[in-house]
């Protein structure tokens, strides 16, 4: 266990190694890349085990403040600044660790990291296959996950925002990645700088709880809230700054517009930043910091309700986006933000679990649509249909996964999201129990939608040609397609030692599947009747929708320009950002240049210009210059002398 | 001691020095040969400065390496002593670095490529006297001749920017005045710079003179920073001295360090001046200004410093700001990274402004990464200029294509600049934040919001001048040199080595930042 600091510096080691020596390896590198996140999922099972079979008494481990589940932490100094041997807690010295803390949290989302980051990097080697720049590609892939890795390995907050960061330079590379079209350039560049605005939120929280405590170690914030050392202005306000950057991750309102735009990037990537990395990144902070969030009941509802209109509101976007990929991002959005409202319900295992269950079946997915894309260079679902008949294979596999996210019983998103709709019916008011419905029936709607429309229905004659994945791309999705069928039994007290996620993942104590009834059969219900009704109406083209375009024309409109939010955007930066910069600019130069620093020069120009007639050289000048000095001080000595 | 200890301190003054003198006799027309010359100087200095940094021994901290070289008797008393801090030291190997790196770079230099090394050696020799010296004389001395080689520097081997006018729109309206024009010729940016240098120093000469009287009426007048340090432990100096004095040294010294709202002369001075000088320009010698708030004026007047430190961090704070908004809407390289050096350095301002000690190690720490990483920009800039004759954003494209290496390395000290952790600009920054946090609070959450704005304009600036399709403009077009891969990756390697190991650095300053909190 004490070396799990080795799964991400294995894929940090394969960075420099890519860069400086790719060229010459075979496969330009990415085998490297590979075997390293290879190496790294085989060394999670070693750490999973050793997880497993210790307790409270083995070395380095005790029994986590706050989540009161076993947790164990590893740490050397990374660097110390201020007044060499003062205490911490007097501030005037900071010390900060390369430390790990490995819970059961922590080993979740190793497992989901590197599992699925494996799957994409395979996949890859077929998506990617004769790019010229494919050894940068593995390169920024092995940075994007290794920082993952060291994100969910933090044991204190700064070495959290460090691999945070890197997690959005890594994102910005990769969405990027083809920056000689404009849109990716454009893309890359506002996802780096919409959730560094947010990141500004968790540094400044970061800072106000160091502020506090005197430590950036996570054991010791949360033993300081749970003590009450804290007061709760300050525990609420740092834990809505952690949220803002968390929202930045994680795509919440209003900071999911670089989400859909992130779709730019080769899609293998959007596989990994949507399952497994960047915006898990956000919920796993929330979950992480769970004992701050929990701790005060404005941050949680504020969570909640953040998570609920995301989740809403990308829904409806989903529903009438056109373009395969975005409507996959509006899904994730949506289903982060019934991740966070799981979190604001207290529904602490459900967020976790269903973050899990979505990365499976949203890695499948874009996979999926990767493989559609591949073969038939389209990703606009109008003009698809009836794919199946040439990528049977793609076809299958997409569909597991849509009806996975859909919520169609026994897969992997059934369980998670009944599990969601258990946690937000207990806690919060009743109106989020009805919106949260409604989401889960839009989400099975636009997932019925998106699998209908592309592989059913009137075969689109001119994809006659294209063929089915190759193996490498076909053989990842298939073991993403099992986890995503299977994964959700884990719900379930299974015979042996392991009675279900509930006793694994959890906050303060276990708990095993909770089914209210009414909920489940109407969560079902819902999910089968919106995959009927998909099926009715994009495959078997039975349904007319023309009649409900025209009765819903305007919020239509409204829904299908992404609720005017990226125009919004774009207007305050055109019109404010930008015109202040040069307002400024035009002040630093004209103003503060022109007029304070020339100004004085050229005073001092004009006076001599001036002051130089003075001398004259004639005598006549002099005399009259000390006559009238003369009687200027005889006036001044009468005048004095009074 | 051994031999090296006892002279090191004086060899890191001398050696430019005489290499200076020395190149003066060296045959005009052979410009390589010169250039030669310099590289081996400037290859001894910077053996010399690790050395020191190296053998300075944080564990004992305070002043080491001391000598004195006794000059003038009472009633003067100005003797040239020597002596090396944590802080000090920091910056002596800072400037042995972007010395030797400058210096490599200026090969590009073919006119008069005899007097520009002599010029260059002597600026490098004066800032290492100002970071040694321990009397304000030879500290002021050290100072100016640091300063004033930049006026010819810039005057002769500098160029000139003319954008044509370019009428700007605001919100679609046309306006009456122009945003987007420049007139800024080479000797408007090195008359500029002069001036307002020597005004600044001018001040710091009035305020070494008031020490000197203020001494002299207590008991012996002095020159000597150690003397005068003890004085004012004592507390020989009254708060209402201290109060008119200190921000004689404020300003005087911030000028240097661009300070808001004397900072015009540093963008200007940094696009009109050759490549080499604008990475020592930039990289060290505004940190002198810091240096010398921290040096002369902290540990000098504690009671002075205390009493004027709200307005040094909110002139800090505009810097942040002003300088990073400034620099989104400009469209020269180099008017960027001047801004950016402005924005930069307000982090500085700010780290010695919170009197705390993580944020003044912050400062320091800070002084290091920016001198190195501005360094790394002029220097990959100089090399895009030299080739393709242009440095407007809006119309450079496409560069990585062609000159992968100059862009992969601008690109790592961009994001250096943005405050990525992992470099060194992260952990720098996110010290001056804890102190500033600790000391200030809104200010710090306007610094940390200026961190974010530095982003925009870096990504603005790759994503225009080196993303997309090659221009056909640039089909013929090398990569950087040799010498600029050499010196673009060694910079790069000590960014990335500060950013994830800063304890050799940090342990260091420390015992500086140790020694002058104690005042506090």
């Amino acid at each position: 266990m004490v070396w799990a600091w080795l799964i991400p510096v294995l894929s940090f080691a394969a960075v420099p190694l890519i860069i400086l020596f790719g060229k010459r390896l075979p496969g330009k590198g990415s085998p490297l890349a590979i075997l390293a996140i290879l190496a790294g999922f085989a060394i999670f099972w070693v750490v999973f085990a050793g997880f497993l079979s210790a307790s409270p008494d083995t070395e380095g481990c005790e029994i986590g403040v706050g989540t009161e589940a076993l947790t164990c932490n590893f740490q050397i100094t990374w660097f110390e600044a201020g007044i060499p041997g003062a205490d911490t807690k007097d501030h005037d010295r900071i010390e900060v660790a390369w430390g790990m803390t490995i819970d059961p949290l922590t080993v979740a989302m190793l497992g989901l990291a590197t599992f699925v980051a494996l799957m994409v990097q395979i996949y890859s080697l077929g998506y990617m296959h004769g790019d010229p720049r494919i050894d940068w590609y593995y390169a920024f892939h092995a940075l994007f996950i290794a920082s993952m890795l060291t994100l969910v390995l933090a044991d204190n907050f700064l070495l959290l925002y460090v691999a945070w960061e890197l997690v959005g330079l890594c994102s910005y590379l990769l969405i990027g990645f083809w920056h000689e079209r404009p849109e990716p350039r454009e893309a890359a560049k506002k996802a780096f700088i919409v959730t560094r605005i947010g990141d500004v939120g968790l540094l400044v929280g970061i800072l106000l709880l160091w502020s506090q405590v005197g430590s950036f170690s996570m054991t010791e914030t949360f033993a300081a809230v749970e003590q009450g050392e804290l007061s709760q202005g300050v525990i609420t306000v740092s834990a809505l700054l952690l949220f803002l950057g968390a929202m930045g991750k994680s795509a919440q309102f209003p900071f999911h517009v670089w989400l859909p735009d992130a779709m730019e990037g080769p899609t293998p990537v959007s596989a990994l930043i949507h399952a497994a990395t960047m915006v898990a990144a956000g919920v796993y902070l929330v979950a992480r910091a769970f004992p701050l969030f929990s701790a005060s009941d404005t941050a949680m509802l504020v969570v909640a309700t953040v998570g609920l209109i995301t989740a809403l509101g990308a829904a409806t976007i989903a529903l009438v986006a056109t373009d395969l990929k975005r409507i996959l991002a509006y899904s994730t959005i949506s289903h982060l933000g019934l991740m966070m409202l799981s979190l604001g319900a207290f529904g602490y295992t459900a967020a976790i679990f269903h973050l899990l269950a979505h990365g499976f079946s949203k890695a499948l997915l874009f996979l999926g649509a990767g493989s559609v894309m591949h073969s038939t260079e389209e990703l606009d679902v109008r003009k698809m249909g009836g794919l199946r008949k040439v990528m049977p294979i793609t076809a299958i596999l997409f569909s597991i996964g849509a009806l996975s996210l859909g919520g169609i019983p026994i897969l992997a998103g059934f369980w998670s999201k009944d599990e969601i709709l258990v946690a937000v019916n207990k806690d919060l008011p009743v109106i989020f129990i009805v919106l949260t419905l409604l989401t889960a029936l839009l989400s099975a709607l636009y997932m019925a939608r998106a699998m209908f429309v592309v592989f059913y229905g009137r075969f689109a004659e001119q994809f006659e040609h294209v063929h089915d994945a190759p193996p490498t791309m076909w053989i990842t999705m298939g073991l993403l397609a099992v986890l995503a069928i299977v994964f959700g039994l884990l719900a379930l007290d299974l015979p042996g030692p392991f009675k279900g996620i509930g006793y694994a993942i959890f906050y303060h104590e276990g708990h095993g599947l909770e089914i209210v009834i009414w909920l489940a059969a109407v969560s079902t219900v819902l999910a089968i009747a919106a995959f009927i009704y998909g099926y009715l109406a994009y495959a078997r083209k039975s349904v007319n929708l023309e009649g409900a375009r025209r009765t819903f024309g305007w919020p239509l409109k409204v829904a299908e320009n992404k609720y005017y939010v990226d125009e919004v955007y774009q207007w305050t930066v055109d019109r404010v950002v930008l015109s202040f910069s040069r307002f400024i600019a035009w002040v630093d130069r004209a103003l503060v240049n022109d007029v304070g620093i020339n100004g004085p020069g050229d005073v001092t120009r004009v006076l001599g210009d001036r002051l130089k007639y003075h001398v004259t050289g004639y005598v006549y000048t002099y005399a009259l210059a000390m006559a009238l000095g003369l009687i200027g001080l005889a006036i001044f000595w009468w005048v004095v002398s009074g | 001691m051994n031999s090296f200890d006892q002279s090191a301190l004086l060899l890191t003054i001398l050696v430019p020095l005489a290499g200076a003198g020395l190149s003066m006799f060296l045959p005009r027309n052979r410009p390589n040969d010169a250039w030669y010359f310099a590289i081996f100087v400037s290859a001894i200095t910077l053996v010399i400065s690790i050395g020191l940094f190296v053998r300075y021994d944080f564990g004992v901290g305070g002043y080491q390496f001391q000598r004195i070289y006794e000059w003038l008797d009472a009633p003067l008393n100005i003797d040239l002593h020597l002596a090396m801090d944590g802080i000090a030291a920091t910056l002596v190997l800072l400037n042995g670095i972007v010395l030797f790196g400058a210096v490599l770079i200026s090969q590009t230099i073919k006119h008069r490529t005899r007097d520009f090394f002599v010029l260059l050696l002597s600026l490098g020799s004066g800032v290492f006297g100002v970071f040694v010296a321990q009397d304000l004389f030879f500290l002021f001395f050290f100072y100016e001749l640091a300063v004033l080689p930049m006026y010819l520097l810039i005057g002769v081997w500098g160029s000139s920017t003319i954008f044509d006018p370019d009428r700007q729109r605001l919100w679609g309206i046309p306006i009456p005045f122009d945003l987007g024009s420049y007139n800024r010729p080479k000797e408007y940016g090195a008359m500029k710079l002069m001036l307002v240098l020597v005004a600044g120093s001018v001040l710091i000469w009035v305020g070494i003179l008031a020490l000197y009287v203020a001494s002299a009426q207590v008991g012996q007048g002095t020159f000597s920073m150690v003397e005068l340090g003890i004085l004012a432990e004592r507390g020989e100096f009254s708060p209402a001295f201290q109060n008119w004095v200190f921000p004689l040294f404020m300003i005087g010294f911030g000028v240097l360090a661009g300070l808001w709202p004397f900072h015009t002369w540093s963008p200007d001075g940094h696009v009109a001046a050759p490549t080499g000088v604008s990475m020592l320009h930039a990289g060290v010698l505004m940190k002198l200004g810091a240096f010398g708030i921290i040096r002369v004026g902290m540990v000098l007047l504690p009671d002075g410093a205390e009493a004027w430190m709200p307005v040094l961090i909110v002139l800090g704070t505009v810097n942040v700001v002003y300088g990073a908004i400034s620099a989104m809407s400009q469209r020269d390289l180099k008017y960027i990274i001047g801004y950016s050096s402005v924005s930069h350095m307000g982090y500085v301002i700010m780290g010695i402004a919170t009197l705390h000690p993580v944020g003044l190690t912050g400062a320091v720490l800070q002084m290091f990464s920016h001198g190195i990483m501005t360094a790394l920009m002029f220097a990959m800039v100089g090399a895009i200029y030299e080739r393709t004759h242009i440095r407007d954003i809006t119309v450079l494209n496409g560069l990585m294509k062609r000159m992968g290496f100059a862009s992969f390395f601008f690109a790592i000290a961009g994001l250096a600049s943005l405050g990525l952790p992992g470099l060194s600009g992260f952990v720098a920054e996110f010290m001056v934040f804890v102190g500033v946090f600790k000391t200030y609070l809104p200010l710090a959450v306007l610094a940390v919001f200026g961190a974010a704005l530095t982003a925009i304009y870096i990504l603005r600036l790759l994503a225009r001048t080196f993303y997309g399709e090659p221009d056909p403009r640039w089909e013929g077009l090398n990569d950087a040199s040799p010498v600029e891969k050499s010196v673009g990756a060694a910079f790069v390697l000590i960014l990335l080595f500060v950013g994830v190991w800063p304890a050799p650095l940090t342990r260091v300053i420390n015992v500086g930042v140790d020694s002058v909190m104690r005042l506090f």
